[in-house]
This record gives C-alpha cells, structure tokens and sequence, in this order.
C-alpha cells in the first residue's frame, strides 16, 4: 500500500517536484520569452517566501540563519528580476548594473547564515573540522583565482568596474559561500535531509556561478545555465521546508568522530590541487600565478600540520583517557574482591554464629527436656494431675524450641555447604505414618483432624532422617495454620515416574501474590504475621532445600481462608528389573 | 560376684553430669563421674567402668580424643563408648565412629533411650 502511494507527500518533496517539474517548463518556453522570465522570477521569489514559510512551519529553536538565507534569496530575486527588466527594455545590461548590487549583497546574507548554523552546532570548538574546511576553501580559492580570476582581474581591455563586479566579486563571494559549506560538510549534521538539501542548493549555486563566471561574456536569459540558478533556489527552500532543519542548529554530541571515504577523497583533492593546477596551466601552455600556487600550498600545509598535531594529540588524550579508565576499573575490580571477602567473611562468621548459638541452646535444652521426661516418669514419684498438665505444656514448648534451634542451624548448614543426602531405596507410606504419628498429640491439642490417604506408590531414592524431616516439616505447619475443626490430609500417589506427596490442610491460606516468596529464607506470609502465629520463616525453606537435593519439585496451591496444599513429587527409584516385569504382564 | 556394673559419666555440664547419673543409678548400676577428659580418662584408667558416656566437647582433652586414648590401651579397649554431642552434623557423627565409639547420642537425648543404649553395651559385653 505504501509504496503505491505517491511519494510527494511532504512540503519538502512537494516543492522540489514543482520546481523540477517548472524547470522543465522553463525550457520548454521560447528562448527569452516573457514566460520564460515570469517562471523564472517566480521560482527566484518564490524561494525567499517558501523559506520564511518553513521557519514558520517548523519553528526552528534559531531561526535567524533561516530569515538571511531568505533575505540573501531575496535579494538574488529582485536581482533577477531587474536583470530581466533590463532585457526587456533592450539587450544586455551594462557591467555593473542595479542588478549586481543586489546579486552581491545576496552573499553575505547567506554566508552570515550558514556561519550562524555552524556556530549553533557548536563546530568551533572543533579543530579539526575547521582545518579540513580550510584545506578545501584554500584549494578552491586557488582553482578560482588561476582559472577564474586571474586573466579577468589583469584584463586592461574591461573596465574597472567589469573586473571588479565579474572578476572578483562574485569569485569571492563563491570562495565564502565554499567555505562555509565545508565547515558544514564536515558536522553530523551532514547526515540529516535538510543539511543535504542545504548543501545541493549551495552546490547548484557555485556551479551556476563558476560558469556563469566563465562565459558572462555570452550569458542571456535561458540558456541552460539557468537552471542550475533556478535548481538552487528550489533546493534552498526545500531544506527550509523539511522538518529535520530544526535539528540543523542544534549542537548535538556527536558519538564518534570518523573520517569517511567521502571525507578523505575531498581532502585529498583539496590537497592535489595545487600540484594539479600547476600541471593544468603547464600543459595548456597558459601563464601561472606563481605566487598564488606556492601561498596556496605553503597554507594548505599549514593547515595539514596542524591537523596532523590536532591527530596525535587526540590520540595522547586517548591514550591517557585509556590508562586512567584501565586502572580505574583495576581499581573498581580490587575493591570488588575486597568486598566480596568481607562479604564472604561475614557470611561464615555468622553462620558460625547460629552453629555456635544453637549448640550452646541444645546443653540446656538437654536439661530441660531430660528431668522432664524423668519426672514425668512414674518411677519418680506420682505427680497430680494439675502438676502433671503443666509440666506437659513445658515438654510441648521445649520440644517448639528444640525444633527452632534445628531449623536455625539446619539452614546456617544449606549456606555453608549444602546438604548432603543418605539416600536409599524406601518407601514413603511407613514414614508418613511415623510422621502423622509424631504429630498426633500436637493435631489433637489444636483440634485438627490428621487424616492419611495412601495408595500404592513405587519407592523413591532419599534420605529418611531428611524425608521424615521434609513431612514433620509440612504436616506441623499444616497443623499450626489451620484452626479448630480443620483437616490436614498427607496423601502419597503414584504419578508417571515419580511418586506425589500432598500435604492438604482446611487453614487460614496464603495471599496469591506470596506463594513465589514462600520458600525464600525468612519469609513469612502476611496470613500467619497477622494472625501472630509463630514461626521463623524457615520451615519451607528447608523443605525446599530437602525436595531439590532429592530432584524433586515443591509447589503450593492455595486461597485465602479456605486452605492450602503442598505438593512435591519425587523421582521413583529405577528398578532394574521392572521393566522386564512390564514386558512378561 | 553381685555387684552392679560400672559406669563412668563424663560431661563438663553439671545438669547433664546429675541427669545421666540419677537415670542410670535408677536402671541400677553404679555410676562414677569425671568434669573433663583428663579425669574422665583417669577415672577410666583406675575404675575400668563396663561403659564411658562421653560428652564430645569438654575442657582439655575432647571426648573423641578420650574415646581414642581409651581404644589405643590394651587394658581400656574393651570398653563400652557413647559419645554425646550438641553438635550433631553427618561428619561429626563419623569423626565419633571413626574415632572408636560404639554409639552416637545427639543432645539433647531421651535420659530413658541412653539408659537402654548402656543396658545394651552392658549385654554385649556379657560375662566380663
């Protein structure tokens, strides 16, 4: 679809075509008809209009430089228009004429603004541009003066006024317009539309002028000279038309300065031109401003040299910036690792702290839990009944705390070395039962009901003390989150290869948006913080650690109010022999 | 003879010293008690008890090391060895076996479960 659309669909694109198009008109007209002059003062003033109108269409942050390019085009316009009076009231003008003063003053508006736009770009801090805008303005000022200026300026046959207008005028004023392009040529902006716009219309403009300036003598309205003039005010506008001349005088950092072929095969025929002119005049025979060929290649070395200079120092800057960035990241990358020590230090003095800690806790809690158990003993002596239940919730707390130190160094261990498995073929029923049987007394005290749902499940390949401890893990939060009246349910199943554990309870829940944070270390879910139930937010944490040194996987399904269950399932042991018990069934 | 046999109790904690004692004593045998390795050692060496419950980490010589010195002499060799430990990690538990020790109680202990492993250690150094 796009692309059968046709492509004049901007201002930019639409004013060029016309002008193209109008310029083709333009020949077509008889040779110095009065349409032919019409076209081409339209086009001229035209031009100077469409420009003030860009300014006012795309709003330039800077729009001076685009109000003197309108006025230089102005100025060429009224230029023209008086020349093409001239020609109407009877032949060519004379040299001078009302005409050039307003070809002349053209120059300077136009040059003032480009200087202005290159200043907006923030070009004059940059040497090296500068140089390279020389090197070019110098081999052109030479090419100007030796095939240009230099017959016509010594020409006694014209008059003072002829050579100073044709001969040095308006060459001069090429010279100016040149050298403000090639600063402009050698800024980033050379990559954006308007710029190129910009740089044709200068170009048709010079070319115009070169040979405008090498035939004035013949020149009349029409020949195709013209065209160039009527191409360059066309282009001139379209740049002030496209959106992106609002960029054109704005400084931009550029990311890295490069030379391009481009930009090299300009200065190396910048630099060939003095050597190239000398040749030229040689062979044609023609006399040679010696003069002129050695300061144009005494500058051009010059500039060279200092270009040269502007190179090697960028690269020393280079060259130190890299040195100081290297030991700077040497530097970052030693504090890292001194860090990381520190860090690494830290972290096992403080395990080494919880090991110690929870040691220390376990001596007395050998005392405790031990003459418990021995006045508990009916050997003892009797105790009453009030004695008895009172000594029986000391036991009950005892063997929470005793769990907690378990749990506390349990996960200093997980840190410092991971877990370490004694694993071996068995079954999971016995041990969900020898847990569910452990956690009886404590269900019944809650009043939550312990329910086993076990059907024929193949073996697994794990640690007993750690499996037993996975389960007492889930069924115990099972029990402590789920209030009076609830269930718990351990189911064991088979599933594919693996066999599947779920530890269902009827409790309090936890929130969607925490089940992911639910085995992380310390976490506690905002259900059980609320409620002031207690914990220390290792629980999951170890069953994790458990099911992942076992290869298998832990999930957690659960709503708000109405229950959670823990699901892990296990890899089955492999038996060797029972694929060949599948194959005889 | 008739009299109870002999077991020697070594922990560095009093609490624990008295709570293994008074268990024991109530199974019926005799108890003799040290505070560190060097007298548990001694006391070792003097009373030839039947059975040494040691705890692992005490002033001086350690427990293991005590379990050590006490295989390594001909005249202890035959003595029944449980180490205690507060410390109880997989390696540990090793470092006790590999140091010579017959059975490996983790604190805290039911005082009922030790005063069966001694009955035990007791049957199966029988006639002695």
């Amino acid at each position: 679809m796009a692309r059968l659309r046709p492509n004049l669909r901007t201002p930019t694109e639409v004013y060029a075509g016309v002008s193209v198009v109008l310029t083709a008109i333009y020949f077509a007209l008889g040779h110095g008809s009065i349409a032919q002059s019409v076209v081409y003062d339209g086009i001229a003033v035209a031009s100077g209009l469409a420009i003030v109108a860009g300014v006012a269409l795309n709003r330039p942050a800077r729009p001076l430089p685009w109000l003197l390019f309108a006025a230089g085009q102005l100025s060429f316009a009224i230029g023209d228009v008086i020349f093409d009076v001239y020609e109407r009231l009877g032949g060519s003008p004379p040299t001078p004429s009302a005409a050039d003063v307003f070809y002349l003053s053209g120059y300077p508006f136009i040059a003032a603004g480009l200087v202005l736009l290159i200043r907006g770009l923030g070009i004059e801090r940059r040497l090296a541009g500068f140089v390279d805008a020389g090197i070019v303005s110098v081999a052109f000022a030479l090419l100007q003066w030796v095939f240009l200026m230099d017959g016509p300026v010594h020409d006694q046959t014209r008059s003072v006024a002829d050579r100073a207008v044709n001969a040095v005028a308006y060459p001069a004023g090429d010279i100016v317009l040149l050298a403000a392009l090639a600063a402009f040529f050698i800024t980033p902006a050379w990559r954006t539309p308007s710029y190129r716009w910009l740089a044709a219309a200068l170009i048709m403009l010079l070319v115009a002028d070169e040979i405008y300036g090498l035939s004035s003598d013949t020149y009349s309205s029409g020949d195709w000279v013209d065209a160039a003039y009527m191409l360059s005010y066309a282009f001139f506008a379209a740049a002030a038309l496209h959106p992106s001349m609002r960029n054109l005088g704005v400084h931009r950092r550029q990311g890295r300065r490069r030379i391009s072929a481009g930009r090299a095969a300009v200065l190396a025929g910048a630099l060939l031109t003095a050597p190239a002119a000398l040749l030229v005049q040689r062979l044609r025979g023609a006399p040679l401003d010696v003069f002129a060929v050695v300061s144009a290649a005494g500058a051009t070395s010059l500039l060279v040299v200092a270009r040269m200079t502007g190179i090697v120092r960028a690269l020393e800057g280079i060259r130190v910036r890299e040195r100081a960035a290297r030991a700077e990241a040497e530097a970052a990358r030693r504090q890292l690792a001194e860090q990381n020590e520190r860090l690494r230090e830290a972290d096992r003095l403080k395990d080494e702290f919880v090991a110690m800690i929870s040691h220390d806790l376990r001596t007395p809690l050998t005392s405790i839990m031990g003459f418990l158990e021995l006045a508990l003993d009916k050997e003892t002596g009797p105790l009453n009944e009030e004695q008895r239940s009172y000594l029986e919730v000391v036991s009950r707390n005892s063997e929470r705390l005793l769990r907690l130190v378990d749990d506390l160094l349990f996960a200093a261990r997980l840190r410092s070395g991971g877990l370490e498995l004694a694993r071996q073929e068995l079954d999971l029923g016995p041990i969900v039962r020898q847990a569910c049987d452990e956690s009886k007394p404590r269900a019944s005290s809650h009043g939550v009901e312990l329910v086993l749902d076990l059907a024929q499940a193949p073996p697994v390949l794990g640690d007993r003390g750690r499996l037993f401890q996975l389960l007492d893990n889930l069924i115990s939060n099972g029990v402590k989150f789920t209030p009076e009246g609830g269930t718990v349910t351990v189911a064991v199943r088979p599933a594919g290869d693996r066999v599947a554990l779920e530890v269902r309870d009827t409790g309090i829940g936890i929130p969607a948006a925490e089940e992911e944070r639910l085995f992380e270390r310390f976490f506690r879910a905002s259900t059980a913080v609320d409620r002031q139930i207690p914990g220390t937010g290792l629980g999951l944490y170890i069953a994790r650690a458990i099911v992942d040194a076992h290869e298998g996987t832990i999930s957690v399904e659960s709503e708000v109010g109405s229950g959670t269950t823990f699901r892990i399932e296990l890899p089955a042991a492999v038996r060797a022999e029972q694929p060949a018990e599948e194959l005889v069934r | 003879m008739n009299e109870a046999p002999l077991v020697l109790v070594a922990d560095d904690d009093e609490d624990i010293v008295a709570l293994v004692r008074l268990r024991l004593e109530r199974a019926g045998l005799a108890v003799v008690v040290a505070r560190d390795g060097e007298s548990a050692l001694a006391a070792a060496r003097e009373r030839r008890p039947r059975v040494a419950v040691l705890d692992v980490s005490m002033p001086g010589l350690d427990g293991l090391e005590v379990v050590r010195r006490l295989r390594a002499d001909e005249a202890t060799r035959g003595t029944g060895l449980i180490l205690l430990t507060a410390n109880a990690q997989e390696a540990d538990v090793q470092r006790g076996f590999d140091a010579g020790a017959d059975v490996y109680l983790k604190k805290p202990f039911s005082p009922a479960e030790l005063a069966a492993r001694v009955e035990g250690l007791l049957q199966d150094s029988g006639g002695r």
